[in-house]
């Protein structure tokens, strides 16, 4: 209805009062007329905090921590945002978080009224930052030692321009508290506004809770042990919370409701966590290369003669296998926030698994690229170098002075790699379960590898390969069978154990069905065939497609079922929202 | 000039030297560096460390919390809660803090856009063209269907000077006669109880009645979640204090309470004549304060003689052992405070349920003293200011169009024609959305409101649209739902891109301040109002309305006389000195002897100390009906009463301006969901976070369940911020005050995929 050519503009006085107008919404004035000019250094709610903090620094033996009351937070939230806003944090970052238990509360009818009794709801929000634990499983597993607790207030700080991005920190604190953030290439947490208190003043959380819900206290570390490490009382933190035991939480939570019934908002809303696909690359790379160069290194035990067909073999293998390990390796510093600082890595070895798997990946590397290149010697005696006497001595030295250091290397660094999951205190990636997966891959795409690569071998090492390959698919689709089917969930972890079940039937069951399937089908159900003589042979034509196809299916398997490892590792949360 | 880039980066005081291992300081470091702010602030980050401080009331909700606002440059950085303020001592919720964040938003409207009708997109235009649309077609509206066929949907969210000059510029300028605003779904039911009962719309009590009662009753209210600045003063009362709490759901407040009352969704008004009738029957009730300042009582009384306990507690279902109580509790309470919010004045018979509240406080005595009163929280931040000065249904200052001398008065203060005010009121909104339908209004222009996701039944109104000429928006944003159907869209700054005044829940006048530069050439409201008085050929009528201050003495000026009379305060200037200023405040004698200065207003003042009320008589009156049915009862079709309400404090009404804040967006449920009771959802085969379908006769809306026994069996409760919500809600309205009843309608629910 509007008339497709533009009338003309309101008259001149109109244009004069637009151009008066928009110089006067560019003009600010607050500061002129009206901003304080009192500077008064004395920041003004110090009436209202000054007993919500302590009077005096921790005694040794003690430290600071925060004391929440449950029953005084009315579910605002104002101390995340203030948290945020005196904090300077980024736009969607938070120090501190809040969730919301329910619960329900019996009260018995009185007598005379209607029968049965009465049954309330009882809601209480959860406000939950940092805990500066005594044991801060970020501090313990940093590779870098971005992290460290002061001695005096036991702060657990976080060192920004110390941190490599690596996220371990993420996984292994159960409360999520460090954030990874993508713009910076770092985590940031909470610091309990330590610079604050040192100079009297209450962390913002504390400052900007209408309620006094939230204090920092002092408490004697001792107590916090004895609380939640005494195995005959296991001790009370928070309902439906991360085990306390794991890293020993400084916070206290206080309410007179009955925790007996509380359940978190998002209680029975499992979360899928992160694919992480450059741990999944990490991962299986590192470990079908860890599994094929130790096979490689076994190979030169059979010393054929120099430059025959079967040397070539080893060869191939080692070098396509060195390639595996490399791209996980590569997968490993690429998904570092600053990789520049990876070199750092090992700096935590007296406590983190990820620098010590990061050692042992990178000593075997180191000696793998070795044993490769003694291999290749023995592969091309022609070159230059076999002609020398060093070179003649190389190619004699005996393989066992090279390959059982190289199979220790291999062992400790899939061990490591074992416990840089099973560290991070989830039931579903404890070491009964994250050991087998982990070295069945080994063992599974090593054994592939080496069908797919040696070309013409003997009979009896082709079964000793196919049976590696059914035996540690057997048992990694045997656990995962498990896990799936909620046996062996222990009493001690229902919710973890219930989850795990809930994504594998829920939301990862077509996944979770093609990996069975693809395990089941190229991990045992065809290598059976070709080692029983039922299917087609290893040296047959068509057995000679199907092995590079099956091993191709067998790594898709093995990616698929890392990639649900990350997916379904679903630990006892904060409480979350509905 | 930006020295800061040449400054070293700040370095931690408690960090030892960086080594080749270890660095324990850099440029990431020096990110989080806090420094003493100055200002009384503590500690701020160092890189937001601000030049000047000044003060505003936040722009949300009614509470009115003074906010510290960080400058740099003038400009606003940051922002942390007043400690100075008497109305929040130093705190804020969620929202307050995050007050800066929305204007920065990328979708913000920039520029005038106007609708291309051959590819029906949005435009930008300037202001010059837009001025010139604006009257060429609202004019050509009126030209075709008479004056009174443009309509405004305004709002409590803008200051009281732009409220004034718009309602001002709509009726005695453009010679429109139908605006309202969305106060209508807030604040109506409020104003008009009161205007009833006590002859003026006057909430009566200051805030430190929270802090000093010994018995609070809280209907249909819940300010842990709705007012959580309001809770933290129930908090600090000494007496330790009964809280009863009479809200069908198990809210935030109610678990906190003494007693809850999880009365039948819309039994109030039954309950509240029970709970007078019990009160009567016991003898509790301040014989003296009733002969000598109310009317009507014994008239009251025996209407309420019916309502007997057991009547009561049927309707109510509650049991009788804590009707008693709560009986017992008011009856022995000797400071008695009774608060109520939405869960009244958006009931079908709500003035009604609203002056139960006050007819008990009126028998108890329980008003005019430390503690008591019947007291309305008001929902926006300047939903008062809308109902003193928004001119649309009361003529400014509290005044009535139909009253000859009210007409007059007003023409006196504004030098005009008494002849270009109207003799009677505005449609409502929901009389103006019917206008729409039949054809009556033509042109609409919606300020700063977002009707299409706020108003009751919403899929009616959005049909509507299509029947107009013209749709004007005015907003911040060009993305909301109304703004995207609109022809015409004025860009307008928001808080803290403007000047003007706001008054809260316990009649404070607060500042808003100019702290930040709106973006491109978005204008503040008041200016665009201005602009569309000379683009009206209006500008000499409005030339006194130079500025917000200058229009704020017009304010003054007009509320002469009027119980709510504010000529005593100066000017903005003496506003920002006393922490805001309650109104009244007359202007006080000069000591001519000593010629001293006046002095500032004490700084919470409650009204009706003195026991005179502002009828002719100077009596307060007691008003009742019978209660009436609800307008959607449910029936076998649609079993579940369906509630709706606030979700939680980082989310404000229609969310227009909380969700572009990536913090608060962590503080609530990303997606919507309905409160199901575990009977329900396991009679229905609801799974806990399971989709479910929320079905009414006028929508659908597809939902996650949240299994909780914070509803009662046959009642669901969906958050208002989420999109849809109110295509579910059915349009009823209290006869009154005309404000919708968002608290009961009838639905059914089943797991999504069965209906």
């Amino acid at each position: 209805m509007i008339p497709p050519h533009l009338p003309t503009p309101a008259g001149e006085s109109v244009d004069t009062l637009i151009d008066t107008l928009l110089a006067e919404q560019r003009r600010l004035t607050a500061v002129d007329s009206f901003s304080r000019r009192h500077d008064s250094e004395v920041p003004l709610l110090e009436r209202h905090y000054r007993d919500l903090i302590p009077l005096t620094a921790p005694r040794p033996g003690e430290q600071y921590a925060f004391e929440v009351d449950l029953d005084r937070c009315s579910g605002c939230k104002g101390c995340v945002t203030a948290c945020h806003a005196l904090n300077g944090l980024d736009d969607d970052e938070s120090w501190r978080d809040v969730g919301v238990l329910f619960g329900e509360t019996v009260i018995p009818r009185a007598a005379g009224s209607a029968p049965g009794n009465q049954v309330l709801s009882v809601q209480r929000t959860v406000t939950t930052a940092c805990h500066h634990c005594v044991e801060p499983a970020c501090l313990l597993g940093c590779p870098v030692l971005a992290y460290e607790k002061d001695p005096s207030t036991g702060i657990v700080r976080h060192l920004d321009d110390q941190c490599i991005g690596c996220s371990y920190c993420v996984m292994k604190c159960p409360y999520e508290v460090p954030r990874y953030s993508a713009r910076r290439g770092i985590v940031r947490k909470c610091d309990l506004c330590h610079g604050r208190l040192a100079e009297g003043e209450a962390p913002a959380c504390v400052q900007a809770c209408p309620n006094e819900a939230i204090r920092v206290t002092t408490v004697s570390t001792a107590w916090v042990r004895v609380e939640f490490r005494t195995p005959s009382k296991p001790g009370k933190w928070l309902p439906d919370s991360p085990d306390p035991s794991i890293t020993l939480p400084t916070t206290r939570y206080i309410t007179r409701a009955p925790e007996a019934t509380l359940r978190a908002a998002d209680h029975s809303q499992p979360k899928p966590q992160p694919a992480h696909w450059p741990l999944i690359l990490l991962l299986v790379g590192t470990q079908a290369g860890i599994g094929g160069l130790a096979l490689a290194a076994g190979m030169a035990w059979t010393r054929g003669t120099p430059g025959s067909n079967s040397d070539a073999g080893i060869f191939r293998l080692a070098v396509i296998a060195m390639a595996f390990l490399a791209a996980g390796l590569a997968g490993s510093v690429a998904h570092l926030g600053q990789p520049r600082k990876a070199w750092r890595v090992w700096l935590g070895w007296r406590t983190s698994w990820l620098s010590r798997e990061a050692i042992a990946l990178n000593a075997f590397a180191g000696a793998a690229a070795t044993a490769a290149a003694l291999i290749g010697l023995r592969t091309f005696p022609y070159w230059i170098l076999s002609e020398t006497p060093v070179g003649r001595s190389l190619i004699q030295l005996p393989p066992a002075l090279w390959s059982i250091p190289l199979w220790g290397l291999a062992v400790a660094a899939v061990f490591a790699q074992t416990r840089v999951y099973s560290d991070t205190g989830r039931w579903c990636w404890r070491d009964a379960v994250t050991a087998p997966r982990f070295f069945g891959t080994m063992i599974s795409l090593g054994c592939w590898l080496g069908l797919v690569l040696l070309g013409p071998i003997s009979a009896l090492l082709q079964s000793a390969l196919l049976t590696g390959v059914i035996v540690a698919n057997g048992i990694k689709l045997a656990l995962e069978l498990r896990a799936a089917s909620g046996a062996g969930g222990s009493d001690l972890h229902p919710d973890e154990s219930r989850r795990t079940v809930e994504f594998l039937s829920g939301t990862f069951r077509i996944p979770h069905a093609i990996r069975l399937l693809i395990g089941g089908l190229a991990g045992i159900v065809v290598p059976l065939g070709m080692l029983t003589g039922q299917g087609p042979a290893v040296t047959d034509a068509s057995g000679s497609a199907l092995v590079p196809m099956m091993a191709l299916v067998c790594l898709g398997g093995e990616i698929l079922e890392r990639w649900l490892f990350f997916r379904t590792a679903s630990p006892n949360r904060m409480p979350g929202m509905p | 000039m930006n020295s800061d880039s040449s400054q070293p980066p700040p370095v931690p005081a408690d960090r030892p030297e960086n080594t080749l291992f270890r660095q324990w300081s850099g440029p990431l470091t020096s990110d989080l560096v806090r420094t003493p702010g100055a200002f009384g602030l503590g500690q701020v980050p160092a890189r937001l460390k601000p030049d000047a401080v000044t003060t505003a009331v936040c722009g949300y909700c009614s509470t009115g919390c003074g906010l510290n606002i960080h400058l740099k440059n003038g400009e606003a950085i940051n922002v942390s809660a007043d400690p100075n303020y008497p109305v929040n001592l130093g705190m804020a919720c969620p929202k307050g803090w995050e007050v800066l964040t929305p204007l920065d938003s990328p979708d913000r409207a920039t520029t005038p856009l106007l609708r291309n009708p051959t590819t029906g997109r949005m435009e930008p235009v300037s202001w010059s063209v837009a001025m010139d649309i604006f009257v060429t077609r609202m004019r050509g509206v009126q030209e075709r269907h008479g004056l009174h066929s443009i309509a405004y949907l305004s709002t409590g969210q803008i200051c009281t000077e732009e409220m004034a000059l718009l309602g001002a510029l709509f009726k005695f300028g453009m010679g429109g006669l139908h605006g309202d605003s969305n106060t209508r779904q807030c604040m109506a039911t409020a104003h008009v109880a009161y205007k009833q009962s006590f002859g003026f719309d006057a909430p009566p009590y200051s805030y430190a009645d929270f802090e000093e009662s010994d018995v609070l009753v809280f209907v249909g209210a819940n300010p842990c979640i709705a007012h959580p600045i309001l809770w933290q003063r129930v908090l600090r009362n000494p007496h330790h204090p009964e809280i009863i709490v009479l809200d069908p759901r198990r809210t935030e407040t109610a678990v906190n309470a003494t007693l809850h009352l999880a009365l039948a969704p819309k039994s109030d008004l039954t309950l509240l004549y029970g709970i007078a009738a019990a009160l009567i029957s016991r003898g509790a009730l301040d014989r003296s304060f009733i002969e000598a300042h109310t009317e009507g009582f014994e008239a009251f009384a025996t209407f309420v003689a019916e309502f007997t306990p057991e009547r009561a507690c049927a309707a109510a279902r509650i049991t009788r052992a804590d009707f008693d109580r709560c009986v017992e509790l008011i009856a022995r309470g000797r400071r008695v405070s009774f608060w109520w919010t939405m869960g009244v004045n958006q009931g079908h018979e709500s003035t009604r349920t609203a002056q139960a509240l006050i007819n008990l406080a009126l028998m108890t005595g329980n008003i005019g003293r430390p503690g008591t009163g019947a007291n309305s929280i008001t929902g926006q931040c300047n939903a008062m200011g809308s109902r003193l000065y928004a001119n649309a249904t009361s003529l400014l200052g509290g005044r009535d169009f139909v009253d000859a001398n009210h007409r007059q008065q007003v023409a006196t203060a504004l030098n005009m024609d008494p002849a270009l005010v109207p003799d009677r009121p505005s449609w409502a909104y929901d009389q103006i959305i019917d206008g729409i339908e039949s054809g009556a209004i033509r042109g609409l222009w919606v300020i700063a409101t977002n009707s299409s996701h706020s108003w009751i039944d919403g899929g009616r109104f959005d049909r509507l649209l299509d029947k107009l000429d013209f749709l004007v928006v005015q907003d911040l944003y060009h993305t909301t739902d109304t703004a995207k159907r609109a022809d015409l869209i004025l860009p307008a700054a928001g808080w803290g891109e403007k000047e003007g005044t706001l008054i809260n829940s316990e009649r404070r006048i607060g500042r808003v301040k100019k702290v930040r530069r709106a973006p491109g050439v978005a204008l503040s409201d008041f200016a665009i109002f201005q602009l569309i008085a000379a683009a009206w050929g209006r500008g000499p009528q409005f030339a006194e309305w130079s500025s917000p201050e200058a229009a704020f003495q017009i304010l003054k000026r007009l509320s002469a006389g009027q119980p709510c009379d504010i000529t005593g305060i100066q000017d903005y200037q003496h506003i920002d000195r006393c922490g805001g200023i309650q109104w009244p405040w007359k202007t006080p004698t000069v000591d001519t002897s000593t010629r001293t200065t006046p002095s500032d207003p004490a700084v919470e003042r409650r009204l009706f100390e003195d026991g005179q009320f502002h009828t002719p008589n100077g009596r307060a009156r007691f008003l009742y009906d019978p209660p009436r049915p609800v307008a959607e009862p449910t029936d076998d079709a649609y079993p579940f009463v369906l509630l709706t309400g606030r979700g939680s404090s980082a989310q404000w009404h229609t969310n227009t301006r909380t969700a572009k804040s990536a913090i608060l967006r962590k503080l609530y449920p990303t997606e919507a969901y309905v409160e199901v009771h575990p009977d329900d959802a396991r009679r229905l085969g609801i799974q806990a976070h399971g989709k479910v379908s929320v079905t009414s006769r006028r929508g659908t809306l597809e939902v996650n369940a949240f299994i909780t026994r914070t509803v009662q069996p046959g009642q669901v409760f969906l958050p208002m911020h989420y999109d849809g919500v109110n295509r579910l809600t059915a349009g009823s309205f209290d006869p009154h005050s005309r404000q919708p009843s968002y608290k009961f309608c009838a639905v059914r629910i089943a797991p999504a995929g069965r209906s």
